[in-house]
């Protein structure tokens, strides 16, 4: 029973003070979200509207100066690039473990379950460096290929997008799989079997039944991984290394090298918004699916 | 039991009011002092935070924070200063002069003050070590390299690890390459243009705090970095080497100041003091921190690259004045430059 269905129940006054106390619980979070969220974010947009590093000259010099540098742009579409491939990659190996995970038994799921949330348990800097340890020219990777005699020189993994690519598939599968096992749970079981029951194959069951059903999850899990990936600020330089160029490293440049903070606002305000316009995109595709899953 | 909410208010207040009454309890005898992550903070912590803590009873907290980051923090904080005690090299350092961010420094309240040569601690503050940059190289991988020019030939090119303008060293590292090439110190276009030319060979190109990892997991075997990394990196067993380069090492003092606006100025003077004590600097010179002391009392050890502090006057020195005006630019110029 939800809450509103709960108030509705009680008595008139009763009603009243739980309307009153729903509200007033509410005001902390609110509080907070307005105190630490929406004033450090209007404090960013207005010092972006200065020209000058010591925040004395209001003007639009330093969105001019980004916007007007070809090389912004790069680095901008760099950076979703790099969100969307980790996306693809989360999805392409996520899926089939969500989907083995829901034919496993109750004891196993759980075993899964914990060997999924694990990398969660550690640091983020923790599995970033374990992951210099697994790529580089003398890690595991390399050893392991030229021990089988498939390669006779290291391959250069370490500082390239493939493998950040790699690194943070790993790093941010949590996050595409725990809504995606989350929603796929509560799918009802008799679908599928009605589905063969019916004469459809397995995969025509899995595209046409599972799938869509499942698309709540999958949406949720792409927007968490896209908008961590494109701001995982520590596996992007470490992995990746300087010559990969992301915003987040520009707005540490500018921000605690430089200190150009108008610049920095300008960059993180970038970020934040293209990041939150392929966020607003999937939000919309998982809406339109699931209207037409409805009708 | 009925449980008014006023009462429920007036307890909480109370409990979380007396959570911070421990605080007050031990403020009384802390100071809370920034130090370079890695041989700085290590060092910091096995040898200063002991012997202050005995001495005069102060409990020492350290914030491993490289110096640009304190200078960002510090000035993000406006007033109210995270810690009492920077650590900062030449170009930090005047970045922080010029936005206020040091207490006016009363260089008479350090007991230790005539152990230090003429000139090492002013108004501002007190120069507590020297450092020296060069090159490290892995000796078992590749032949000692003579200068900074060999870093852009074979076979070192292709084990190369460099970085940017963000730290004192890589900046005075690439100033240094470029002067080579017939730059100067305001003009490091000349390293650039040259290192792009190798740059598909190099092995690596990262942020500085990345550089001791990367040569560690064999990513890179030779780089330009500090004494202070190598004898950590020694410290771990790494095979690594420094080496002057031929037409000098880098040198230039790190200086402590105290941040402007501290509640603990005098136990700030207290641990100023003892850092640059003959007990403390004796101790941080030895293996395997290798600090350069600045206590005339105490001598150099015997693997530093130099015999005395007079023979600094003879290594490379950079005005960062000249150099804190252009880092923006050059900064931006290598991303661009580098970039995939």
């Amino acid at each position: 029973m939800t809450s509103a269905a709960i108030g509705a129940s009680l008595p008139g006054e009763q009603r009243r003070w739980f309307r009153l106390a729903e509200w007033q619980l509410a005001l902390p979070l609110s509080l907070a979200f307005a105190g630490l969220f929406l004033a450090p974010l209007l404090l960013l947009v207005a010092t972006s509207f200065f020209d000058d590093d010591k925040i004395t000259q209001p003007g639009f010099a330093s969105w001019l100066k980004f916007f007007g540098d070809p090389f912004s742009y790069k680095v901008i579409l760099d950076t979703l690039l790099l969100g969307l491939k980790t996306v693809c990659a989360t999805v392409v190996i996520g899926y089939p473990l969500a989907l083995v995970y829901l034919d496993l038994p109750p004891r196993l799921q759980k075993v899964l379950l914990f060997i999924i949330v694990l990398p969660m348990l550690l640091s983020v800097v923790v599995r970033t460096f374990a992951w210099i340890v697994v790529l580089g020219r003398e890690g595991v990777v390399n050893q392991t290929l030229q021990w089988l005699g498939v390669i006779s020189e290291p391959l250069k993994l370490l500082q390239t997008e493939l493998g950040l690519v790699i690194s943070l598939t790993q790093i941010e599968m949590p996050l595409m799989l725990l809504p995606l096992i989350s929603v796929m749970s509560r799918l009802d079981p008799n679908l599928r079997d009605a589905s063969a029951a019916l004469g459809a194959s397995r995969w025509r069951t899995l595209f046409t039944v599972i799938v869509p059903l499942s698309m709540p999850g999958l949406i949720a899990g792409c927007l968490l991984v896209f908008a961590s990936a494109t701001t995982a600020f520590i596996s992007q330089t470490v992995i990746g290394g300087v010559r990969l160029i992301y915003l987040p490293l520009l707005i540490w440049q500018q921000s605690l090298v430089v200190y150009h903070w108008p610049l920095a606002a300008v960059a993180s305000l970038s970020l934040v918004v293209s990041v939150l316009s392929v966020i607003a995109a999937l939000s919309w595709l998982g809406r339109r699916s699931s209207r037409h899953l409805h009708a | 039991m009925t449980v008014h909410r006023r009462t429920l208010l007036a307890g909480t207040v109370a409990f979380g009011g007396a959570s911070f009454l421990p605080a007050i309890a031990q403020a009384k005898g802390q100071v809370v002092a920034t130090t370079y992550p890695g041989t700085w903070e290590d060092a910091y912590r096995t040898i200063v935070l002991p012997m202050l803590k005995k001495k005069d009873n102060i409990d020492l907290e350290l914030a491993p924070l490289f110096a640009m980051d304190q200078i960002g923090k510090a000035r993000a904080s406006r007033g109210a200063p995270p810690f009492d005690v920077f650590v900062l090299d030449p170009g930090p350092r005047i970045v922080g002069l010029e936005a206020g961010l040091f207490e006016k420094f009363d260089a008479k309240k350090l007991g230790n003050l005539a152990k230090l040569p003429a000139g090492f601690a002013d108004d501002v503050g007190v120069h507590v070590s020297a450092q020296v940059v060069g090159i490290a190289y892995n000796p078992k991988k590749l032949p000692a390299p003579k200068g900074w020019g060999d870093l852009l030939k074979d076979p070192w090119v292709s084990r190369l690890g460099i970085t940017g303008f963000q730290t004192t060293f890589g900046t005075s590292s690439l100033i240094e390459l470029s002067k080579l090439f017939g730059g100067s110190l305001t003009n490091v276009d000349p390293a650039l243009v040259e290192l792009k030319k190798v740059l598909p060979k190099i092995a690596a190109v990262g942020l500085p705090a990345a550089m001791p990892g990367l040569f560690q997991q064999g990513q890179c075997d030779v780089m330009y970095t500090n004494t202070q990394t190598v004898a950590t990196l020694k410290g771990k067993g790494v095979d690594v080497e420094f080496v002057k380069p031929e037409s000098g090492a880098i040198t230039f003092f790190t200086t402590m100041h105290i941040a402007k606006g501290t509640g603990e100025l005098a136990n700030a003077y207290k641990y100023l003091d003892m850092v640059i004590s003959k007990d403390a600097q004796e101790a941080l010179t030895k293996p395997p921190y290798n600090f350069l002391p600045v206590n005339k009392d105490v001598p150099l050890a015997a693997d530093m690259p130099m015999k005395s502090l007079d023979e600094m006057a003879t290594y490379v020195q950079h005005d960062w004045s000249k150099i804190n005006p252009q880092r923006a630019a050059w900064i931006e110029k290598f991303n661009k430059e580098m970039a995939k």
